[in-house]
């Protein structure tokens, strides 16, 4: 499977990601992932997404709750919490400065491309 | 469409937790159960959706997902370790008696070969700063063993290395809470 972003790129951006879907809705691990790929981001793998959750949810910004299933185990529900929104809210400013600030750069006209061999 | 999970599957998947759970050892134990229980459910709801196979794949097996769980747990770099402390602590002393009984043995061994009837009492000091000296008294070819315990120094020792094996220090908790911040 050919990955469709940079890695690098979505290490940065994917608690971001996550905080947005989970503030439109409170999910579990494989929804989210789900929600995540649906996006058009079909190469975060579940196996990224646990740990992201779990460290969003050790930073406080993140609440639980475990919800019965009829399908299976119990599944734990991820929400925001205050200092969730807070995160969600700065980052979401710090993301678009960031991509005004690539998209000012990479706008600019470049010279004439050398040609090969010159 | 929602898939049956048969009972093979439900196996495959229980593997796969059983594997990660042995990796989360250095993890409290509320939160390894914790993620144990998380990666079922999920696993379960994800093989229902797209089949056991696909879900497992997805995953990323079971050493990645255990690496990166510590990680969120410990932040990036080095942490400390339970598991190599606990090895430590336990498999040092072990070998140490090992070894130290069977010098011991071969001491006696000596003593009876060189003379099957041997009476008399003898004393091997043992091993420097590891043990205390060991008398042997023999009467008639029977010898009894007294001694050789383990010295102050190894019994200080031994929870220095296991400290400095498990690196235990990365342990806590403001020194977690400084690297994470960084």
């Amino acid at each position: 499977m050919s990955s469709s972003h940079d890695p690098q790129l979505l290490k940065g951006s994917l608690s971001l990601l996550l905080l947005h879907l989970l503030a439109e809705k409170e999910s579990y691990g494989y929804e989210a992932a789900q929600r995540l790929q649906a996006a058009g981001f079909a190469d975060v793998l579940e196996g990224t997404v646990y740990p992201a959750l779990t460290r969003l949810e050790r930073e406080g910004r993140l609440a639980t709750r475990l919800v019965a299933s009829s399908s299976g185990p119990a599944r734990k529900y991820y929400r925001l919490t205050p200092d969730g929104y807070r995160a969600l809210s700065s980052g979401t400013a710090l993301w678009a400065r960031h991509v005004a600030a690539v998209d000012a750069v990479l706008s600019r006209p470049l010279p004439d491309v050398p040609e090969k061999g010159i | 469409m929602p898939q049956n999970v048969s009972f093979i599957d439900r196996l495959r998947i229980e593997r796969l937790v059983w594997a990660l759970d042995q990796q989360l050892y250095d993890l409290p134990r509320r939160s390894r159960i914790a993620h144990r229980r998380e990666v079922r459910a999920n696993l379960r709801a994800a093989a229902a959706e797209v089949g056991t196979s696909q879900a497992l794949r997805r995953v990323g097996g079971s050493r990645a997902l255990a690496k990166q769980f510590l990680t969120a747990e410990f932040g990036d770099g080095p942490r400390h370790s339970w598991t190599a402390a606990t090895a430590f602590a336990v498999l040092v002393p072990l070998a140490l008696t090992f070894f130290l009984g069977e010098a011991a043995n071969a001491y006696q061994n000596a003593i009876t070969t060189a003379d099957p009837q041997v009476t008399g009492t003898f004393t091997w000091s043992g091993v420097s700063y590891v043990q205390s000296a060991v008398r042997f008294d023999a009467r008639q070819g029977a010898v009894t063993q007294i001694g050789g315990a383990f010295t102050p120094l190894v019994y200080i020792l031994l929870p220095i290395g296991t400290i400095v094996c498990g690196r235990l220090w990365r342990a806590l908790p403001w020194l977690r809470t400084r690297r994470t911040a960084e």
